[in-house]
């Protein structure tokens, strides 16, 4: 050959890493799988993994109750894949028994994590028959009558993740109840609304026949309710779902004076309504009974965020799915990505979050809400409550938020997600929450001291959205979490991240509780999160390890240092006012929130 | 001095500037023979802005002629002149600043804007400021520069059994462009060598530039071979080539051009190394664009980078369009190329493309970061600049007379340089931990080398430099970068040294837009210098501590 091998010559193949024949792979490769408690094996074989990057790669599977493994047989390509088969969308048979062409015949796995997977196996003999009926059963096991995973495991960690949110504890943290609003357990039975969670924060002055009044005129009974409140001001983030106004332009005098009574509680004269989504379909929802507030609510504004719907999202990122995988776009990326609108879309998300955030702290009440006000509404909430208070910004805190915006507030995990259900196509799945972490990144990247936890966390918290280990990301809402018994019967995701914290941490971050997060929403200063979308790619992985292990030494040093510190404190009180400088490695969860906040400059 | 004569008025009150990242502010502005200094007069703050009128690169101004001219300050005390005329005069920085002057009076408002549209664009280089510098912290006796050719080669003893220093240049006549001494095969004398030189377009002979430790293979660097359209031959650069490639089976040619414009340069008296005068020496052609194309590219970059009108507005495809990411991302295979030759498959390299000053400086510099951990040193990177840059003669002085706003008309501008940062960047971002200095340095280098206090990019060669007295009567950015107090500064506190080659991935998703200087002047910006600089004092801070 003339020119050395290279990956900088565009005309080279990857020959060095195209796999030799070898004996097939014998059943100790797979030993080293560590299976978690209660996992079983279903069946393994041989087989060639069609690696998008390195070509057939021949080894041996290994199907499992919760994961598919495979490993490489040939000593010189270590070609491993493990994938919790929560992860899968769809599995196909690819060519038939009478197939040309060297592996042709064999299975086509799409992943919900932006990957797909082709394994080919021998013609002879159905030997895919079997596999692919238990992959499919398995990686679907509500359309089998199997349980999920999480209810099979019996995986152990020292803390238990379901106390990291109470409800009444975290009012209790925001300063509430108060003099202005009062906590309910009208929901207790969720009779009045049943996608709602028990505890609820309402005007103080309401009533709770008011309150079912009110349900009545919100669409699926989800009443506007207290989120945040500033504890200088205030001024609080009430979340709800559309009004069912309808094509007759219904009004509801009790809807009326229940949003008046939040713009009274902290006496100001407007109350602003951020309909996340543009006025054009809000218009459009008349037709099926909803809409959105019109001038007969005095004294508020109503303003369009603009952010299309879970159709749109899902669209946008299947296009950038088609850009990034199997092959990376080279020729046009920066227009082929702009042209998914996926960075258009996060940066609406973001500036709409941010006008929420930037209205609140100016000391004036909002209501948000969409349709139903769990998708585009949790996004907007939990990103404007993450600019506003520091202690969502803590590695407990975040959970909590998405514990409580999220979770509790009914996004519907199990229709966006599908979790054991083959039905790939299903209309109701979109990726509202992937997005969402995607905006958290965002906002991690422009401040990378502002965050207690890294983008590790990220990562895994978006791998077990799929993955069906544990109980956090099942079902729609709380009722139907109660009726399965998810936080007797699973383990939380949080018991796997908060017994191993040190590895989800950010070594420099330095708590500001004062300070307000206002992210750049402008597609300049957005960046496309190639760690994740573009993760399965080898040739695009940059160097993660050496600068891992140094983030560690030196959340170690910085732990031995506020060791130090605390030392040199007690032998000399007088250095205190330093350590209230000076990072705090995981802050417990009952921070308060900021005490002053500082307005900044909104850019958008 | 002469530079009064173009300053009519030198004073003016009640000018109003805006800056990006500061509110308005009132106060006077003063032109001197090399600055623009503002004196803000507000209570309370008195904030200096002090500007090179080097760095500015195009001004645009609007006079009218108002009445009740409203400022401002529109309650302010206005004085008489401001209800008549006045003006607007908008700098444009080559460190990419605009900034907005509002000037009562038209007169006062044309005689600055002259003055600062002639003092800004002096050719005359020993009436530029950094000849009138003088800091009380530094001396004209301190050393200059980082080191010299006879000091590199003294350091690298490896290099005595086959490679010389040879002064055959000692004049500079041989080749006006480098400095008077170069590294050439030992089995090679300086005849031969004027030989070569009357060879290669401008002189410049084949010549060391990196010595690759680990296997005894180099990095040479050229310009291209006179060969013309008659295609001629001169024996004793065959003879100099494989003389590099003595006891090794061959070597690689990286012609920073496509073969075809390879092809056409004999129509002008150039050409390249065929395969039968040099049948130990195989060829790669990759097209970097070069001289107008990279100007124009940078030019729509910066103005898709200050184009606030609507920010949704198809920024990604203004960026594609540019077509300066895929600059980089040549700069950055080629050079990744380059490397692999050399340290995958074992063999030494003779890189150019034209004249050799631009694009084989660029991709030999990168190689040696992308090998080297030497280079990767905040002293190491600023010596391999003064190597591969200053004294291997990269003409600054034409290269970096305008930036990206200049309505001039364009002649020898190009940002090579910055497209050098910009990959060094790159590098700096994919591997944070490698890298001995610090993103700050490349913004500093980016700014300097376009207007600066010191000499070192003064010029565009060692010879002229030397006619300059630049050494003796200028101060050295090198040195003054690396006082210890601008040293921690200008060093990167995640710093581990690798001995590894660090291979980038050029890949245009691994690329990202520099924003750290494309946009630095956005709040966003700020934020994050901030936010490093907070990590930087923690840094310390813990490490202090632990030694403790």
């Amino acid at each position: 050959m003339a020119s050395p091998v290279s990956v900088y010559n565009s005309n080279a193949l990857d020959a060095h890493i195209a796999s030799t024949p070898r004996e097939s792979l014998k059943m100790e490769l797979l030993a080293d799988v560590s299976l978690l408690p209660g996992e079983e094996r279903i069946i393994d074989k041989d087989i060639i993994y069609m690696c998008h990057f390195n070509g057939a790669v021949k080894g041996k599977v290994l199907i499992t109750n919760y994961r598919l493994y495979f490993k490489s047989s040939d000593a010189d390509v270590t070609v491993m894949l493990d994938v919790p088969l929560g992860a899968i969308s769809r599995v196909e048979k690819m060519g038939g028994a009478s197939s040309r062409g060297e592996n042709s015949y064999g299975l086509d796995i799409t992943c919900k994590d932006m990957r797909n997977l082709k394994f080919a196996l021998k013609q002879e003999g159905h030997s895919r028959r079997d596999i692919f009926d238990l992959l499919f059963r398995h990686a679907f096991p509500l359309s089998h009558g199997l349980p999920l995973f999480a209810y099979v495991t019996q995986e152990k960690y020292a803390e238990n993740g379901w106390n990291i949110y109470k409800p009444v504890e975290e009012f209790r943290r925001q300063g509430l109840p108060n003099n202005k609003w009062r906590i309910t357990f009208i929901n207790k039975s969720y009779d009045l609304c049943d996608t709602y969670p028990t505890v609820l924060a309402v005007p103080f002055k309401s009533k709770e026949e008011d309150l079912r009044r009110v349900a009545a005129f919100r669409s699926k009974g989800r009443i506007p309710v207290l989120s945040w409140i500033h504890r200088e001001n205030q001024a609080v983030i009430v979340r709800c779902s559309q009004p069912l106004v309808g094509m007759s332009g219904k009004r509801n005098r009790d809807d009326e004076r229940y949003l008046d009574l939040i713009r009274e509680a902290n006496d100001t004269t407007k109350l602003t309504i951020y309909d996340a989504r543009p006025s054009v379909n809000a218009v459009a929802n008349k037709a099926t009974g909803g809409g959105y507030e019109g001038d007969e609510y005095q004294n508020a504004e109503l303003i369009f965020l603009d952010i299309q719907n879970i159709h749109v999202m899902r669209e946008s990122l299947k296009k950038l799915k088609d850009i990034v995988y199997p092959n990376v776009e080279e020729s046009h990326w920066l227009s082929s990505l702009e042209s998914t609108h996926w960075l258009e879309h996060v940066k609406l998300v973001l500036s709409g979050a941010i006008q929420v955030a930037d209205k609140v702290s100016s000391g004036n009440s909002v209501v948000v809400h969409c349709s139903d006000g769990w998708d585009r509404t949790a996004q907007l909430t939990s990103l404007a409550m993450l600019m506003l208070d520091s202690h969502y910004r803590t590695l407990r805190g975040f959970q909590g938020l998405i514990e409580k915006e999220w979770i509790s507030f009914g996004h519907k995990f199990a229709s966006r997600i599908g979790h054991g259900d083959k039905n790939h196509a299903d209309q109701d799945r979109s990726p509202i929450f992937v997005q969402f972490i995607d905006c958290v990144w965002q906002m991690t990247k422009q401040f990378p001291t502002a965050f207690e936890f890294n983008e590790h966390l990220l990562l895994t918290i978006l791998d077990h959205l799929y993955s069906c280990r544990f109980g956090t990301f099942l079902y729609n809402c709380e009722s139907a979490r109660d009726q399965h018994e998810v936080r007797s019967k699973t383990v939380s995701l949080w018991s796997l991240v908060n017994s191993k914290m040190d590895i989800y941490l950010n070594p420099f971050y330095t708590p500001e509780s004062g300070r307000v997060l206002y992210p750049v929403a402008s597609m300049r200063h957005l960046e496309l999160w190639v760690t994740y979308y573009i993760r399965w790619n080898p040739r695009i992985r940059q160097q993660q390890s050496p600068v891992e292990q140094r983030y560690k030494e030196l959340l170690a040093l910085r732990d031995e240092y506020l060791k130090k510190l605390e030392q040199l404190q007690l032998s000399d009180s007088s250095t205190s006012s330093r350590l209230a400088n000076s990072p705090t490695p995981n802050t417990s969860s009952n921070t308060s929130p900021s005490q002053q906040y500082t307005h900044l400059h909104t850019p958008f | 001095m002469e530079f009064s004569e173009h300053i009519k008025t030198a004073n003016v009150e009640d000018v109003v500037l805006r800056q990006p990242l500061h509110p308005p502010s009132r106060g006077t502005l003063c032109i001197t023979g090399h600055h623009l200094l503002f004196s803000d007069r507000e209570e309370g703050s008195s904030r200096q802005v002090l500007l090179l009128l080097r760095n500015i690169d195009a001004i645009e101004k609007s006079v009218e002629n108002l009445l009740g001219y409203s400022g401002f300050f529109s309650n302010a005390g206005l004085s008489e002149r401001m209800s008549g005329s006045s003006g607007t005069i908008t700098i444009k920085c080559k460190d990419l600043r605009v900034l907005q002057l509002d000037i009562p009076g038209m007169e006062q408002c044309l005689n600055i804007a002259h003055s600062i549209e002639t003092l800004s664009c002096l050719d005359c280089v020993s009436e530029m400021y950094p000849f009138f510098y003088r800091p009380a912290d530094l001396s004209l006796q301190d050393q200059w520069g980082l080191s010299t050719p006879e000091k590199h080669y003294s350091q690298m003893k490896e290099l005595c059994e086959r490679w010389r220093l040879s002064s055959v240049n000692r004049d500079y006549s041989v080749c006006p462009s480098y400095p008077s001494a170069v590294i050439v095969p030992n089995s090679i004398d300086d005849s031969t060598l004027k030989k070569v030189a009357k060879f290669r377009q401008g002189g410049r002979f084949p010549v060391l530039c990196y010595y690759h430790k680990k296997n005894g293979m180099v990095i040479m660097r050229s310009s291209q071979p006179l060969m013309g359209a008659n295609r001629k031959r001169c024996k004793e650069d065959e003879l100099l080539l494989q003389a590099v490639i003595d006891g090794s089976d061959k070597g690689y040619i990286i012609d920073t051009r496509s073969s075809q414009q390879a092809q056409q340069a004999r129509m002008t008296g150039g050409g390249f190394e065929s395969k039968s005068c040099y049948s130990h020496w195989k060829r790669l052609h990759r097209q970097m664009d070069r001289g107008k194309a990279l100007q124009e590219s940078l030019i729509k970059l910066v103005e898709a980078c200050g184009d606030e009108s609507n920010n949704m507005d198809r920024w990604l495809s203004k960026l594609e369009n540019s077509k300066w990411l895929s600059h980089v991302q040549t700069a950055l295979s080629t050079a990744g190329l380059l490397a692999e030759c050399v340290e995958r498959d074992g063999h030494s390299v003779l890189v150019h493309g034209s004249e050799g000053t631009d694009s084989s400086l660029l991709i030999s510099t990168l190689a040696q970061l992308i090998m080297d951990p030497c280079c990767r040193t905040l002293d190491g990177f600023l010596a391999l600049l003064e190597r591969e840059w200053l004294q291997a003669g990269h003409p600054f002085q034409q290269r970096c007379a305008r930036s990206a706003y200049s309505h001039a008309r364009l002649q020898q501008e190009s940002p090579v340089f910055l497209l050098l940062l910009d990959c060094v960047w790159q590098l700096w971002r994919q591997f944070p931990l490698a890298l001995g200095f610090s993103e700050a340095l490349l913004i500093r280098l980016a700014t300097e080398v376009y207007a600066s206090d010191y000499g070192t990019f003064l010029c565009n060669s060692d010879q002229e430099r030397c006619a300059m007295g630049i050494k003796d009567k200028t101060h050295c950015l090198f040195q003054a970068l690396l006082r210890p107090g601008e040293r921690d500064f200008y060093s990167n506190p995640l710093y581990e040294p690798t001995e590894l080659a660090i291979w980038p991935s050029v890949h245009p998703q691994s690329l990202q837009l520099w924003r750290g200087f494309f946009l630095r002047w956005t709040q966003q910006a700020r934020h994050l210098e901030e936010a490093q600089e907070e990590i930087r004092n923690m840094l310390i801070e813990w490490g202090k501590l632990a030694l403790s």
